[in-house]
């Protein structure tokens, strides 16, 4: 019990030592691509560009209404803020060879991976889904939102023009 | 020495740490979550809720992640002051339930303490955690992954695995190789027909035990050392794709199987084509004798080493959820399909925005066995292709469209037929016919509503001796407005209005702020069986206030 109190007590120090001068970075793991390819997440760029990373899985009706909702104006972010949208499915071995059938039959254009044992879900604190994270050119983490309501993607694309206009 | 244990690990915990945080100045980076959940419990004796002596119930967590460059460590705390109705109760209590620290870079990552892993499909082993069903697997030991060559990733683990608040005695010790082949050589790398292969072996050891054979007198001699292996292959050419996975278990006495010798296998096959704007996938299934637990008297939800996917569609809406499908890793078989389709816009169908169509099916069956013998024996032989008794049918019609800018309508038809064989209870098989309409209205900006609609109509029974509260025809009604970007308010009813029991409101209230939701709901909870992934826990009748709060940072 007492090297308990003493571990938490540690970390706790040690915690609050570092979230003083914290930047939040893409946490390094392998995911695949809906092709069946490993990709390390450092490999997820878009030449200095913004990121949109969005949990999600085939079941969750509202990540569904959240991708849908970004899809339809994808063309037109891209063009105007260059910002890239990165879908992370966590849909495990029951659903996991439905993810591409189900990105192609929902017609999106965005890149998508496959998180199958939620090892980068868990490494980004992500307790349900959706979860989106707004990440700079660099891979810093900016903002961070969850759930989705009808219209939160315009609350997502404001923090992107905020974004593109500090630069 | 489980003292001596936890010291040496804090010992490890703090030691780089602090001399990363010392040497390299930065500091690094401290990210988390917590979790709450607390409700307060009142009696209702019409649906069969009680009061808990403690009335309030609260299930707590909170994981806290430090990162430096490579290297990452880990802790969750845990409280259950008591567990939630439906947690089991030996969750009941507190204190930390994982920690690790794990390095990684390009060649390895190395992770001791807690973790999770999964082989392939997690036909032999699937450590994982999932915190809504009351499920953590996790294995506490070493595990390692090296990726010594562009397309090979070979992984290895060691550990024993949780069992709520303490760890079973098995020994779980498991390798696996994938090679994805087309990354092997740059000639390949490009070309439409990419293959990748992947084989893993587990074993377990767990001491010998006395377990009385089915003869009078005699006690089984029980394979100390069990093992099991799988072997798959991915293939894929443009839209098409057909994945394989078969896994063997060697005999594997315990208490899942009634202690018998049979050896397990399980088939697990995948096929689907895709284009933009329609797809569609078969899935098929064997499973035979396939419990893998780290403890061979285990019969709860812990203590499974490996995982069994249920191929059934996971529904979200409430009636199509009534009764959902439960693995049965002792023996099953099962077909899936699904087809998606969307009308193109500006077509007579599609309209202006264009119409998703949306259609799933699928059948689960038992083995067709003979019976051999009971405990000590081999149980029972099979045929492989045969189809026993009917399990679970499922099938579902789901049409979406966006009717203008500001409305949006999604009308589902399903129909299921469930076995109470896979609940573990008697009673006839029943058929469900569900219709659901889901209409959104955007009013104005930042302000939606949404109505949802549903009904079911069954031939099933309210039983007094059975006492399945989901019995009969129903009818539900729910709407939920939403505002600001950051609220909701919703208010729901769903009435048995034939052959059953129940009239169960809820109002609910939520605030989402970045990261940070909050949500408050009152109301009655039906009982009734959550299943995520096949895996299923029931849950009791409840009447009274629920507060959940989650964070990340």
């Amino acid at each position: 019990m007492k090297t308990r109190h003493l571990l938490f007590a540690a970390f706790f120090v040690a915690a609050t030592v570092a979230v003083t001068a914290q930047t939040t970075t893409l946490p390094n793991v392998t995911l695949k691509t809906v092709d069946g390819r490993s990709v390390q997440t450092t490999e997820i760029t878009n030449d200095g560009k913004p990121i949109i990373l969005s949990f999600w899985a085939t079941w969750c009706k509202p990540c569904n209404r959240e991708l849908n909702a970004i899809s339809e104006r994808y063309d037109e972010w891209r063009e105007i803020t260059g910002v890239k949208l990165v879908a992370v499915s966590i849909d495990d071995a029951k659903s996991v060879h439905k993810v591409k059938p189900h990105v192609d039959g929902s017609g999106w254009d965005f890149e998508v991976y496959i998180d199958a044992n939620q090892e980068l879900k868990r490494a980004m604190n992500v307790v349900n889904i959706p979860h989106t994270f707004l990440l700079d050119g660099n891979g810093q983490v900016l903002w961070q939102h969850t759930g989705y309501l009808d219209g939160d993607e315009e609350q997502l694309y404001g923090k992107i023009k905020e974004l593109i206009g500090e630069k | 020495m489980k003292n001596i244990g936890k010291t040496l690990f804090l010992a490890l915990l703090l030691l780089p740490w602090s001399a990363a945080v010392m040497a390299q100045g930065t500091g690094g980076q401290v990210t988390g979550n917590v979790q709450f959940d607390g409700q307060f419990t009142r009696a209702d004796s019409v649906i069969g809720a009680t009061q808990a002596p403690e009335r309030w119930l609260m299930n707590a967590r909170a994981d806290i992640l430090y990162t430096n460059g490579g290297f990452n460590a880990g802790l969750r705390f845990e409280s259950y002051l008591p567990p939630l109705p439906g947690f089991n109760t030996q969750y009941k209590g507190y204190g930390i339930a994982n920690y690790f620290v794990k390095y990684a870079n390009d060649l390895l990552d190395v992770t001791a303490g807690t973790f999770y892993e999964q082989f392939g499909n997690g036909l032999i082993l699937r450590a994982y955690e999932d915190r809504y069903i009351g499920i953590d697997n996790a294995l506490l030991g070493l595990s390692f992954r090296l990726r010594p060559y562009r397309g090979i990733q070979l992984k290895g683990l060691g550990g024993v695995q949780r069992n709520y608040w303490s760890y079973g005695g098995g020994l779980v010790r498991g390798v696996d190789a994938e090679v994805d082949v087309n990354s092997l050589f740059k000639s390949l790398d490009e070309k439409p027909l990419r293959l990748s292969l992947g084989a893993g072996f587990v074993s377990r050891y767990e001491e010998a035990e006395n377990i009385a054979a089915a003869t009078p007198g005699y006690s089984l001699l029980l394979p100390l050392n069990v093992g099991a292996g799988s072997l798959r292959a991915d293939v894929r050419y443009k839209g098409w794709l057909l994945a394989a996975e078969y896994a063997r278990k060697g005999q594997d006495p315990n208490a899942m199987n009634g202690y018998i010798y049979r050896k397990g296998e399980a088939l697990l096959l995948n096929a689907a084509y895709s284009q933009k704007g329609f797809s569609t996938s078969v899935q098929a299934k064997r499973v035979d004798n396939m419990a893998f637990k780290s403890v061979r008297s285990s019969t709860g939800e812990m203590l499974y080493i490996n995982y069994i996917p249920a191929i059934t569609k996971q529904h979200t809406y409430a009636f199509l959820c009534m009764y959902p499908y439960a693995t049965q890793a002792t023996g099953e078989m099962g077909l899936q399909a699904d087809v998606m389709y969307k009308i193109k816009k500006e077509t007579l169908l599609g309209g202006k925005y264009g119409t998703d169509i949306h259609f799933n099916c699928s059948m689960i069956t038992g083995l067709v066995t003979s019976p051999i013998g009971g405990a000590g024996t081999d149980g029972y032989t099979s045929q492989f292709f045969a189809t026993g008794e009917h399990y679970y049918t499922d099938l579902s019609l789901e049409v979406a469209k966006k009717l203008s800018s500001r409305h949006k309508a999604v009308c589902t038809y399903g129909y299921v037929v469930f076995n109470p064989t896979i609940e573990g209870h008697a009673g006839p098989q029943h058929h469900n016919h569900v219709l659901v309409a889901d209409y959104t209205w955007r009013v104005a900006t930042g302000k939606t509503l949404r109505f949802e609609g549903e009904w079911m109509g069954s031939d099933s029974h309210y039983d007094v001796e059975v006492d399945d509260k989901r019995a009969g025809d129903w009818l539900m009604a729910l709407a939920e407005y939403s505002f600001g970007g950051h609220y909701f308010v919703s208010l729901s009813d769903q009435y048995c209005y034939r052959d059953g029991v129940g009239n169960y409101y809820t109002a609910a209230f939520g605030y989402t702020h970045d990261a940070t939701r909050i949500q408050l709901s009152y109301g009655k909870q039906r009982e009734g069986i959550l299943c995520i992934g096949g895996v299923c826990r029931a849950v009791p009748a409840t009447n009274g206030l629920t507060l959940g709060i989650t964070t990340s940072f």
